[in-house]
């Protein structure tokens, strides 16, 4: 599967159509995606599935937005498609004002993600052995009642044009995985994971990033403290001083951070879903987000993210973004339109969920700069904290202040030392209160660049790849062992 | 819109694949989604699309050997690449010892559509028009703004298999809501209404639109409360976001048999209040939903809490046939599947309470208008935690004292429905939004409800 001539003749037939009609502004972005899914539960296979999808969206701004998408690859399709769209556009205009979009430079280029092993060249044989001797490592002991193990991979063709001269073409790879367990001893139940929860951790890499995971080396550590956990004690309550790994603290940025510097949000337009956002416009440069030592940037250039590209869906080039600097609130993720309103340069942050969705400002790589500490001097200098590992469960409010997220894991840290395994461990707080509280943040030695596959945004609803990198850091002072147990 | 020759589009489709097929069982489903959505913000259109597409996807099996493609290309040579993909992984593949066939079940044909013209050929000039009514009676209010998303779409879902199973059956749906905030430039005055139909000649937008206003307008200056244990009164659509959260925790064969459900040891037993029945029923006539699910079997209702007691739990075939006298309840999400059965058209009983009469007879407690953000937290225990969201106020003395700063809970959701004060004699239909689930729920008045947090807002 791959975008062949005649499919870039369809987009260009499509642009052709755009410009007949004399619209504003009009882009054809026509993908063809396929996956590969490997799911290995309890010593069988789960599933093993094979999908591919194919077709275009039709943007249109001119005196109203509209959309228009279709798997129809005929010309006859497109022309429906467009004429649709155009449709579409006019009803929008009895309700809405013209559309200014931010200028940017306009590229004709061409975009392959770098990767050393393509994971659709690698045999389904290889991989499925590979799993079933990672799940047999995980089958340690009674109590584990779920064993799960489990591959992916995208690989992603487009082709973007508009009507302002972009052709852009991208091949995109994406590829992870990981491994889990369950146990029960009856009266309580635990989960554990690695790399990290709810499938693993995935980067824009070839299957070696899959490998360099040694599943099979973390297979039976990991059971194992699945099965400690039953019999750890119950969190603490009351105010610690946290100590977050990376595999939870790119939740914490995904939030807290990721979600309300989408300007998108801050302006109001997913009000009446995701929400809004507390970081609005006129706080832009004026307040203060957290700590002088917290940097946060978007970064669609960082090598192998889950959020690394080329060019986004409206044909801005991956750039390097600067949200928080010295803890001050100093950028947006901005879409063109975004960007015009408020008087910021776009951000290449516009992304879609496949050729059907209309792109939205998502996440890139939302990455957390490294510090100047090690991980392991924090604990070193922490008399009185908990360390957590492993996302389990989240919540945040509709202008991203008040979150309440709960780990896998959990380790009581005391006068320097890691003392005691503890489970069901929580932690509460507001966002710009629990980055103020951030002392110490670890340098490049233990920074990590992770993938989440599956955020969620939008109506109808999109699922996006954002990447997250950061080392370990700590936060003074926070509520833990939130609930009644 | 689904077209009218897609049955015999599909059918001729499938006969193709099947006569190609060299596996010893074979599924083919084929599917069709045309939806249009006009969201609104800042009270203007400012996104306006249409998506049309198809899916088609191969389970092919030899032995216990299963594979599976998809493709959303419906020429045949897409369909038999997708044939010759789905066949290939399933030659090799490992041996799945629990799998025991595809379903074996007869007679899809007779089931009925819930299928309305007037919704799958709604325009996006109707949709338009609809909402400037929308936003010309906020203004007229003194709502700064509104927010909101007009939804219509039709669906077709063909299943056929090599034991004999085929059917078709169309839907459509339409759902509506608006967010209004009162106060911008303030940040406050947030309320809410939604409405969802098969029919969207039953969608009423000025009077979710008029729901929506006056809880904006009755939300300006919310105060702070101290987080704690207070009665709450859910409204239909807060206590419909709860009702999802008990489905995903714990209302599927596979979370049983996976030992992660609240339901597991707890079959027989009284686990919640005995006023509370709830049940999967796509025959309902509140109801949305195919009448068959991805695997071509017919949907049973299943009582899955009976008059508080732990009853049962839906199934798929696989998870049915990994139980002695177990079959398929018609649960099925598209296979394979991890996440394995689903109650998709979930109902709750009302009771005799009219929501007003709920607020009378409360000394203290907060209303509740809808939740955000919620996940569990211990899913076997039954624990959940989210916040409040456009319109929460504090109940005193049987009136709505004041609007409140949204709240965050954590709650056991099992003590909760055993801490049940009354149930609401009317009930609603909600779409999931994110699923193709749709839920029905009444209010619920519960004492002792868990507030863990507050916001400043």
């Amino acid at each position: 599967m791959h975008i062949g001539a005649n499919m870039r003749d369809l987009v260009v037939f499509g642009i052709e159509r755009l410009e007949k009609e004399n619209v504003a502004y009009g882009d054809v972005r026509l993908c063809e995606r396929k996956s590969e899914v490997i799911n290995v539960k309890n010593g069988a296979v789960e599933a093993i599935k094979s999908s591919e999808s194919r077709g275009y969206g039709i943007r249109i701004f001119d005196e109203g937005m509209g959309f228009a998408s279709s798997a129809d690859m005929s010309k006859k399709g497109m022309k429906e498609t467009i004429k649709r769209a155009l449709k579409i556009a006019k009803a929008s205009s009895k309700v809405s004002v013209k559309v200014d979009l931010e200028e940017i430079d306009i590229h004709e280029d061409k975009y392959t993600t770098p990767y050393k092993i393509d994971p659709f060249e690698v045999g389904l044989e290889e991989k499925l052995d590979y799993l079933m001797d990672v799940d047999e490592r995980m089958d340690i002991d009674e109590r584990i009642k779920v064993r799960q193990c489990n591959f992916k991979a995208w690989k992603t063709f487009k082709e973007f044009a508009s009507t302002e001269g972009a052709r852009i073409e991208q091949d995109l790879i994406m590829t992870g995985g990981g491994l889990g367990v369950n146990v029960s001893d009856g009266k309580d139940t635990q989960k554990r994971s690695y790399p990290n929860s709810f499938g693993g951790d995935y980067n824009s890499k070839g299957f070696e990033f899959f490998k360099s995971f040694d599943l099979i080396e973390y297979a039976e550590k990991t059971a194992k403290e699945g099965v400690d956990l039953l019999d750890a004690k119950q969190c603490p309550k009351g105010k610690k001083d946290l100590i977050l790994d990376t595999n939870q603290l790119i939740l914490q940025v995904h939030e807290s951070c990721g979600h309300p510097t989408e300007l998108d949000r801050a302006l109001g337009t997913e009000a009446s879903y995701a929400g809004t956002s507390f970081l609005t416009p006129d706080k832009l440069g004026e307040l203060r987000y957290g700590s002088d030592i917290v940097n946060i940037v978007s970064d669609a250039t960082a090598e192998g993210g889950l959020g690394t590209f080329g060019y986004d869906d409206e044909g801005v080039k991956a750039k390097k973004v600067d949200l928080v600097k010295d803890g001050m609130f100093v950028g947006y993720q901005a879409s063109r339109e975004g960007a015009a309103k408020i008087g910021v340069e776009p951000s290449g942050n516009m992304r879609a969920d496949g050729w059907q969705n209309l792109p939205l400002v998502r996440m890139t790589n939302i990455n957390l700069e490294p510090g100047d500490w090690s991980r392991d001097e924090i604990i070193e200098e922490t008399q009185d904290g908990i360390l957590l590992n492993g996302i389990k469960s989240w919540s945040i409010d509709d202008k991203r202040l008040n979150f309440q997220f709960g780990t896998e894991v959990g380790y009581i840290v005391e006068n320097g030392e890691v003392t005691e395994l503890i489970k069901n461990p929580t932690y509460t707080g507001i966002t710009p209160e629990f980055w103020s509280n951030c002392d110490a943040i670890a340098g490049e030695e233990d920074w990590k660049l992770h993938g989440v596959p599956n955020c969620g945004k939008g109506e109808p609803p999109q699922t996006m790849q954002v990447g997250h990198g950061c080392a370990p850091a700590r936060f003074v002072d926070i509520r833990v062992g939130v609930g009644k147990w | 819109m689904v077209g009218k020759n897609y049955e015999e589009r599909f059918e001729g489709l499938a006969d193709k694949i099947f006569k190609n097929a060299k596996a010893d069982e074979l599924e083919v489903r084929i599917s069709h989604n045309d939806s249009a959505l006009t969201r609104y913000a800042n009270s203007k259109i400012h996104q306006n699309i249409a998506r049309n597409n198809f899916n088609l996807a191969i389970r092919a099996v030899f032995g216990k050997k299963i594979g599976s493609a998809t493709t959303n290309a419906l020429d045949e040579d897409a369909a038999l690449n997708c044939l010759t993909r789905a066949e290939n992984i399933a030659r090799n593949q490992r041996k799945d010892p629990d799998f025991k066939s595809l379903p074996d079940v007869k007679g899809l044909k007779d089931k009925k559509d819930i299928y309305i013209d007037k919704t799958a050929d709604h325009s996006p000039d109707q949709k338009a028009e609809k909402v400037k009514e929308i936003i010309e009676m906020a203004n007229e209010k003194g709502v700064d703004r509104v927010y909101g998303a007009f939804k219509t779409e039709s669906s077709g879902l063909f299943v056929a298999n090599s034991h004999g199973v085929e059917g078709f059956s169309r839907l459509t749906s339409s759902n509506i809501t608006t967010c209004a905030i009162a106060d911008w430039d303030n940040d406050q005055g947030f309320g809410w209404g939604e409405m969802c139909s098969a029919d969207v000649s039953d969608i009423d937008h000025l009077h979710v639109a008029k729901t929506a206003v006056e809880k904006g307008l009755n939300n300006l200056d919310p105060k702070k409360i101290k987080p704690g244990e207070y009665d709450v009164i859910l409204e239909p659509l807060a206590a419909k976001d709860i009702l999802i959260y008990l489905d995903m925790m714990g209302f599927s064969a596979k979370s049983v048999q996976e030992e992660r459900s609240f339901m597991n040891g707890k079959f027989g037993d009284k686990i919640m209040d005995e006023r509370i029945n709830i049940y999967d029923d796509v025959s309902d006539a509140d109801m949305i939903g195919f009448p068959f699910d991805y695997e071509g079997v017919p949907k049973q209702r299943v009582d899955i809490i009976k008059e508080g007691v732990a009853n049962k739990v839906v199934y798929d075939s696989y998870t049915a046939g990994r139980e002695k006298d177990k079959e398929s309840t018609g649960h099925a999400l598209a296979m394979p599947n991890p996440m394995g059965p689903l109650a998709m058209n979930l109902l709750m009983d009302t009771g005799d309470y009219p929501l007003e009469d709920m607020i009378q007879e409360t000394e203290k407690g907060i209303l509740v208008t809808r939740f955000n953000y919620c996940n569990p937290v211990h899913p076997v225990k039954g624990i959940l935690t989210g916040l409040t969201r456009d319109g929460t106020w504090l109940v005193e003395n049987g009136e709505l004292k004041h609007p409140l700063k949204n709240l965050r809970f954590t709650q056991n959701l099992i003590d909760a429905f055993n801490n049940i004060e009354s149930i609401g004699k009317e009930r609603k239909l909600y779409s999931m939004g994110y699923w193709p689930a749709y839920f029905v729920s009444p209010a619920l008045k519960i004492s002792d409800f868990r507030f863990t947090g507050t916001t400043e807002f």
